[in-house]
């Protein structure tokens, strides 16, 4: 699947570039009671199957890439029906400013640059015993309670990194292209 | 054919401490360098006296390795995976280069403290003439092909900054941009030379231990056998040439003289155009290795052919590196003294000699005998010090003249003794005139091309003619320089100060250098010249004795000749002033077609960029695709990719035909849509679909992906979409043509590449991913880090196998992310800031 984040990248180029000539976001403040409804049932089942999904990425389908995207996915669905101002700020206690919606991509920013970080650091690390650059280890615990054999793969943090850099570039792109 | 055996100070010393010094003697200019604005602050003006202790150090190491007799290969590991290692190389030639750029570097920083009073940017201009010593001393000391061009585009940039130093004046401006432009075109075409050497030597190495220049004969097989040799040596060539201010490259050199004079005389003697002169005696045992290093060298066959004396059979036995450098040479050195002597400024004058001296220097390591290669060695010493001593005299007078115009100047004895007697001994030096110690490397050069002629015949006899006529201009604007100094002071010439000791020492010194080497050469050739001719010849290298001439030889003859035919023409001087003036009109001057060719690149650009960048994003992005698809396709071309067999999979089934066929539907649909909501809506149709055919081809990660990228890229659109303009108007059908004509090719070219690249997937990677992927076999205890354990495939390639991949992936997502934020906050900010 090593072309899949590619292909996520270029929506996101491509969200990017048609986002130079500014966008209206098209909220309806008319939304449907059922359109809400739904919504308001659904957004957690995404964003659970979300976290599901990056957790699970190891040993089933899944994965850092395809769980942030599901999880943007969540926010946007709220975003469309509830409108920029609920999400930001009923949904994320982020107080609007003035000039409009600015500080909470301040969040979104720190959001992808710590993802970075992370996967950036979890590559450092092996350096330190001596291992090249982003070496992975498995681990393997046993007498777990529930678990019995528990499986610890340093991969995990890596794809960690990959979730929030993902999370945080997209959700950045959608408010200030939304906040037009 | 190491070179080593040859001569005295062979391989004793120890290999770790030549690679320490040798690190230091190239870093610390740079360190300096970059300390330089902090002990400005502290020393003021006296920062020239800092930078010059800074080279004097330099200086002390070279003598350092010179003493300790260092000689050889001494490498650090640089690009490891790249095989490129930081490789130096101590010999003959190196050590000269490198005692001349530190030796003059104290020297021209000395003087520096006294010329550079009271003017602006002070520590700029100390960092980088520091920067471009140490460039100089890397590229002297250089072993690696790839480490040389590394400090030869160094040289070029500082020389850009000091050339450039007054900043606000148009004429450094031009000046800089012109050497600059020269310099590193030319280096461009050394690159890919050099690419060329490497590729067929297999190394990197230039001399020493399994370098080029011991494998030579395979080397040069190779690229015989490819057609290369003549296309390398010239890009070789060309890369000298434009250093070395060869004609027709000689364009800039005049008007580098904008630099401060002190620049000037640096870079006319010991730094920069030194350079191009040290790559051709570098490569010179490499191209010349199939002709032997002794006098009177050249085959039977070569001699039987001049015997017949047909030219053309003359012209198949010369080697192709005796025409290109040897031609090179003695046209530069004719046509630049006959420029020199149209000069009506002292530093042009000086300039065009510098020139000159090095098209002698070229032609001399161009003739295929040992003399070429002992005039071209001893000539390098004799130019750097009899020229960096006229460049700072030239200093003196303009600074302390105010005037740098030949007309104007005259009876200076009476006002700067001691500068008269310096500028005496080194235009004498310059003419040629025994006992002077330009007369010895002229009169070796004179040796080596009637030595060659008569031993070739045939059309080399040009090469002594011109070699006399080259030196007769030249001793007339010698004797031109030299006249500034005496007969009686014109009025219009106001006081004239004395120059303070700081700028009067440094050119004594050079005079004095001049004046031993003068009295007695075999001090130089023991020292330091009969190695570096050893470095410049193929094979062994003999001991060469030089003196004045106690018989009457042909070079002699050659040298009375000059001398008398010069002293014959001397009166007549400003009447070939005149000559030349009236000559340089139009296209006979290589500026014209510097300055011309520049203009029409500019005009070219002006009238491309509206055509290719029309702020329009369709345009920009018919010129891209267009762009990649042509390289890619003409990349399969020429790699001689072949399309595979087209065959339908086995697993193939109905409902995959199914899934296809309404993806292709969509795609035709969308370029029938009637909006934009429904383009997009269409084009989803086709996402989608792919993401259903995925699902059939049992790629659930690929599926869920897909579906997932499809959702949000469609609500992106959505939240766009009613910014577009919802008519973009009638287009015409050549319009509509062009697009589907750059649609087509697109689609074909990526078509295409699909199928070439999974075609093409070797299964040795696909087994060792899935091999790794898994598990280790055996009891699964403690850490391991050869295997992911893990069993999606996938996932554990993408953050396990292939990490780094995922690294680069997602950075990009960050920088897109980023693009936005700039793309869409600072649009109100835009150029009009």
């Amino acid at each position: 699947m090593s072309d899949d984040a590619p292909a996520g990248d270029a929506g996101a180029v491509g969200a990017a570039d048609a986002d130079g000539s500014g966008a209206r976001p098209s909220v309806d403040t008319q939304t449907t009671v059922i359109a809400r409804t739904v919504v308001r049932v659904v957004v957690p089942i995404i964003l659970v199957t979300a976290v599901g999904l990056l957790l699970q990425g190891h040993n089933r389908p899944g994965g850092g890439f395809i769980g942030a995207v599901l999880t943007v996915t969540a926010f946007v669905l709220v975003y469309v029906i509830f409108g920029r101002e609920y999400l930001q700020g009923d949904l994320l206690g982020v107080e609007a400013t003035d000039d409009g919606s600015h500080t909470v991509v301040e969040y979104y920013r720190l959001l992808f640059a710590g993802g970075l970080a992370l996967a950036a650091g979890s590559g450092l690390a092996p350096l330190f015993v001596g291992l090249p650059f982003l070496t992975q280890g498995v681990l393997f615990v046993h007498h777990v309670p529930l678990y019995g054999e528990f499986e610890l793969a340093s991969a995990f943090a890596f794809d960690l990194g990959v979730y929030l850099a993902v999370v945080g570039g997209l959700l950045t792109i959608l408010g200030e292209v939304g906040s037009e | 054919m190491p070179i080593d055996s040859a001569t005295p100070k062979s391989a004793n010393a120890d290999p770790v401490g030549v690679l320490e010094t040798v690190l230091a003697v190239v870093l610390l200019p740079f360190v300096g360098a970059a300390l330089t604005p902090v002990v400005y602050r502290a020393l003021g003006e006296r920062t020239a006296y800092y930078a010059a202790a800074v080279a004097a150090v330099c200086l002390g190491l070279v003598t350092q390795l010179y003493t300790t007799g260092a000689h050889g290969v001494a490498s650090v590991e640089w690009v490891p995976s790249l095989g490129i290692s930081l490789a130096f190389y101590v010999d003959g030639l190196a050590l000269l280069i490198s005692f001349l750029a530190s030796g003059v570097g104290v020297l021209i920083l000395t003087y520096s403290g006294g010329y550079m009073h009271g003017e602006p940017g002070q520590a700029k201009y100390y960092a980088t003439l520091l920067a471009f010593m140490g460039s100089m001393l890397g590229v002297a000391l250089a072993g690696d092909l790839f480490a040389l061009f590394t400090f030869w585009e160094l040289t070029s940039l500082s020389s850009f900054l000091l050339i450039g130093h007054y900043t606000s004046e148009a004429d450094s401006q031009y000046a800089a941009r012109k050497s600059m432009l020269v310099t590193v075109a030319g280096g461009l075409f050394m690159l890919v030379g050099f690419l060329l050497l490497s590729w067929a030597g297999d190394t990197t190495l230039i001399a020493g231990e399994g370098s080029l220049t011991a494998n030579a004969g395979s080397t040069i097989e190779t690229l015989r056998a490819a057609g290369l040799f003549v296309p390398t040596l010239l890009l070789v060539g060309v890369g000298a040439a434009t250093k070395s201010a060869q004609v027709p490259f000689h364009v800039w050199l005049p008007n580098a003289m904008e630099a401060p004079t002190p620049v000037s005389a640096f870079l006319h003697s010991a730094t920069m155009v030194k350079a191009g002169v040290y790559l051709v005696g570098r490569f010179r045992p490499f191209f010349l290795s199939g002709t032997t290093g002794g006098h009177g060298e050249g085959t039977a066959e070569a001699a039987g052919a001049a015997s017949a004396a047909v030219a053309e059979a003359a012209a198949a036995t010369v080697p192709e590196w005796t025409v290109v450098f040897a031609t090179l040479g003695l046209a530069t050195m004719t046509i630049a003294a006959v420029l020199a002597v149209g000069s009506t400024d002292i530093k042009e004058l000086l300039a065009y000699s510098t020139a000159s001296h090095l098209g002698l220097i070229v032609a001399a390591f161009g003739v295929a005998n040992s003399y070429g290669g002992e005039a071209g060695a001893f000539h390098i010493l004799n130019h750097a010090s009899f020229k960096a001593a006229l460049f700072l005299v030239a200093g003196i007078v303009a600074h302390e003249a105010g005037t740098r115009r030949i007309d104007r100047l005259r009876g200076l004895r009476h006002d700067l003794p001691v500068t008269a007697v310096i500028a005496g001994v080194a235009s004498l030096s310059m003419a040629g005139v025994p006992p002077f110690n330009g007369f010895y490397s002229k009169e070796l050069l004179f040796e080596a091309t009637y030595e060659y002629a008569h031993e070739i015949g045939g059309l080399t006899w040009v090469l002594p003619v011109v070699a006399v006529l080259g030196s007769v201009f030249t001793f007339l604007y010698s004797i031109k320089f030299l006249s500034l100094f005496l007969g009686d002071r014109t009025e219009e010439l106001g006081h004239v100060h004395s120059p303070p000791l700081s700028m009067l020492v440094p050119p004594a010194l050079l005079a004095v250098v001049v004046g031993i080497v003068s009295v007695d050469p075999m001090i130089a050739v023991n020292a330091l010249v009969g190695e570096v001719y050893g470095s410049t010849v193929p094979g062994d290298a003999h001991s060469f004795t030089v003196g004045l001439p106690t018989t009457l030889k042909p070079a002699v003859v050659m040298s009375a000749i000059t001398i008398g035919v010069g002293a014959l023409a001397w009166p007549q001087y400003d009447r070939i002033h005149g000559a030349v003036r009236t000559m340089l009109r139009g296209p006979v001057r290589a500026d014209w077609w510097y300055d011309n060719g520049v203009e029409g690149l500019t005009a070219l650009s002006k009238a491309v960029v509206p055509r290719v960048q029309t702020g329009l994003v369709r345009t920009y992005a018919a010129w891209v695709l267009t762009g990649a698809s042509a390289l890619a396709v003409g990349a399969y071309v020429a790699a001689g990719v072949r399309l595979p067999a087209l065959a339908l999979p086995e697993a193939t089934t109905l409902a995959v035909g199914v899934v296809l066929a309404v993806a292709v539907v969509g795609a035709i649909a969308v370029t029938d849509a009637p909006s934009h909501v429904a383009g997009v809506l269409t084009l989803s149709i086709l996402g989608f679909m792919v993401a259903v055919f995925y699902v059939l081809a049992d790629a659930p990660d690929l599926a869920l992906t897909q579906l997932t990228v499809e959702t949000l890229v469609l609500v992106i659109f959505l939240l766009v979409l009613d910014r577009l303009p919802a008519w973009y108007g009638e287009s015409d059908r050549l319009t509509v043509a062009r697009d589907a004509v750059v649609a087509g090719a697109v689609g074909l070219t990526v078509a295409g590449t699909v199928l070439v690249s999974t075609a093409g997937s070797p299964d040795t990677i696909a087994g060792g991913l899935i091999t790794r992927a898994g598990l280790p076999p055996g009891e699964h205890l403690g850490l391991f880090t050869g295997y992911g354990g893990g069993q999606n495939i996938v996932n554990v390639i993408l953050v396990d196998l292939r990490a780094f991949d995922t690294m680069g992936e997602i950075s990009v997502v960050a920088m897109a992310a980023l693009s936005v934020l700039t793309l869409v906050r600072m649009r109100e900010r835009g150029e009009t800031q």
